[in-house]
């Protein structure tokens, strides 16, 4: 188990090192020579050579990645141009926000996915089973800023029952924990349809598939009741469950950018919305690489509990 | 090949699909006659504005899913809107296609070393959330039609390209590429005249599979001012554009998000009922 785990850990190394070039490379190759932008094109040459050396363009650009890479690992990401705050400064308190929203919405993942799976596999020629079918469909193509839309149309405007925005309300009870929910309901559903649906497919098909073999059998021969059968198969289809659960948690992290904006919360897609209107690019470059890390660290923690769950997997 | 007898169940399966995948397609097809039908089909200019008309909701005379901010005539410009919003959505997928086939393809019966590299490749741009990356490629970009299409097709071809190698691997050491080998085929006609006709139709199925993902990301793009740009008509445009309009006239901002949605819906229900016919290709779907 320490071996997998150490060589699973190993193997992200050179991704995440990937990442980050890839993010270096976004900022470092954007149209624009910044000392023209800066100086103006009349700027005589010395002075464009001083400010470019003073910003560091004068050295090659492995130099200037490496010594990116340095700031960055020391938890420097530099400064925003729109804020001129630190970058770091401006992306923990908006992670926490996400990590909120992630975590909601997650919990609607499992309990939605798992309750229309169970349906579809049950009776996948009944009625139950062709609506839960239809229902997946429907939920992954669901595009997160379509939903959020409709449901501050339907929920927020039209029926007034749900806030359309923001993370608690200004007056009153504002800021209690029944607030708080009562603002993370809309926008955790927006967020988890379509991981949702997926994860209702995966389920239903690995349902399905123990349902239809010899433990399923053998436990109906015994006489269980069906719910026990259903009990017992449910705990065989789970590993296939954790892999798309633990995936669909890296998803839920893209989903944020669209959600968090329409539905005004301070988090990281809001920010990363902000800076991308802003063309704050050190800002960008921060948002898109503690998201990709997360993604990568969320993808070494499903493979290191699969690996718990299924001895299989180890090999 | 003799005709094989198939158990009755897979039998019946395969002759009540057809209508599906027939109706399933007739559906796809629906958004992309509407697009090339826009000139006949819209009612009005889809630039030309009353400013005396702004914001009237759906179902007012003249104009029957209301009109923008600027008083134009909304139904008119969701129907030019589809011909950049879609080609947005198709394009990258054929470009992706094409790439990650030949990637998956190189990956496949290259040596060791081709592969690792290849796959490490790969590994770090799946280690971006498809979003993420759309969006880091678009803003190297000035923000337009091309730059969607390049974008997206960098998110695309990984995936791709992993079905694409599965498929190459899948068949890496049979008897009929061992046959063609000995009897002295070229590289190229082999990877023409036997791997192709092998990996072709699954990628073309998970392709089909991936453009209503395109359509949702490229219009996403728009709304967040990375793809075509205003005035031009587009759907994620659109939708940005409504936006300021959802607390006063919720019913009108939510026509634009209702038409992504459902262009998504016949897109992947295609792409559903094409699935079954060449294996599970679930694993692969992000």
């Amino acid at each position: 188990m320490t071996g997998f785990l150490l060589r699973r850990l190993l193997l992200a190394v050179p991704t995440l090192l990937g990442v980050s070039a890839v993010v270096f490379a976004t900022v470092a190759l954007v149209p624009g020579d910044p000392v023209t932008a800066f100086l103006g094109p009349g700027a005589p040459a010395e002075a464009r050579q001083a400010l470019a050396e003073r910003i560091g363009l004068d050295r090659p650009l492995p130099v200037r990645y490496l010594d990116w890479l340095g700031h960055t690992l020391t938890g420097d990401l530099g400064t925003s141009t729109s804020t001129q705050r630190p970058v770091t400064a401006q992306l923990l308190p908006a992670l926490g926000q996400t990590l909120t929203l992630t975590a909601a919405a997650f919990a609607l993942v499992l309990a939605g996915g798992v309750l229309l799976g169970t349906l579809g596999a049950l009776r996948p020629r009944g009625w139950t089973g062709r609506l839960s079918g239809a229902a997946s469909t429907l939920a992954v193509s669901a595009p997160q800023y379509s939903v959020a839309l409709l449901l501050i149309a339907v929920f927020a405007v039209h029926w007034q029952l749900l806030p359309a925005g923001g993370t608690q309300d200004a007056f009153g009870a504002g800021g209690g924990a029944l607030d708080q929910l009562r603002h993370l309901l809309l926008p955790a559903t927006a967020a988890a349809l379509v991981p949702l649906g997926l994860t209702a497919r995966v389920h239903r098909a690995a349902l399905s598939a123990v349902l239809a073999g010899e433990l399923a059998d053998g436990l109906r021969a015994r006489g269980l009741s069906r719910l026990a059968v259903l009990r017992h198969c449910a705990h065989n289809a789970s590993p296939a469950l954790l892999t798309i659960g633990g995936l669909q948690l890296a998803y839920l992290l893209e989903g944020v950018v669209f959600v968090e904006t329409l539905f005004a919360r301070p988090g990281l897609g809001r920010l990363l919305y902000d800076a991308l209107t802003a063309r704050d690019l050190p800002l960008v470059q921060g948002g898109v690489l503690i998201v990709a890390t997360a993604f990568v660290g969320i993808n070494l923690l499903v493979d290191a509990a699969h690996a718990a769950i299924d001895p299989r997997v180890r090999s | 090949m003799t005709a094989q007898r198939l158990p009755d169940g897979i039998a019946r399966t395969r002759a009540r699909r057809i209508p599906a995948v027939a109706l399933a397609a007739a559906g796809a097809l629906l958004p992309v006659l509407l697009a090339v039908a826009a000139p006949l089909l819209a009612p009005a200019d889809p630039s030309a504005g009353q400013l005396a008309d702004r914001l009237l909701d759906p179902g007012s005379a003249g104009h029957l899913l209301g009109t923008d901010s600027q008083g134009r005539d909304l139904l008119s410009r969701l129907l030019w809107a589809a011909r950049p919003s879609l080609t947005a959505g198709l394009l990258p997928v054929a470009v992706a296609g094409l790439a990650g086939a030949l990637v998956g393809i190189a990956a496949g019966l290259g040596g060791r070393a081709t592969e690792q590299a290849l796959l490490r490749t790969l590994d770090v741009l799946y280690a971006f959330p498809g979003v993420l990356l759309a969006i880091a490629v678009a803003t190297l970009l000035t923000p337009g039609l091309g730059s969607t299409v390049l974008a997206l097709s960098v998110v695309l071809t990984p995936a791709v390209a992993r079905v694409a190698f599965t498929e190459t691997r899948r068949i890496r050491s049979a008897e009929f590429l061992e046959a063609a080998r000995v009897s002295g085929a070229t590289w190229p006609a082999l990877v023409l005249r036997q791997v192709l006709p092998v990996v072709a139709p699954v990628v073309l199925v998970y392709a089909t599979s991936l453009v209503g993902l395109a359509i949702v990301y490229a219009a996403g793009l728009s709304f967040l001012g990375l793809g075509v740009a205003p005035p031009a008509p587009e759907w994620g445009a659109m939708l940005d554009e409504l936006r300021p309009a959802l607390f006063t006239h919720p019913w009108l901002a939510a026509i634009p998000a209702l038409v992504i949605l459902a262009v998504s819906v016949l897109f992947n229900s295609l792409g559903e009922t094409l699935r079954p016919r060449v294996g599970d290709g679930t694993e692969a779907a992000r």
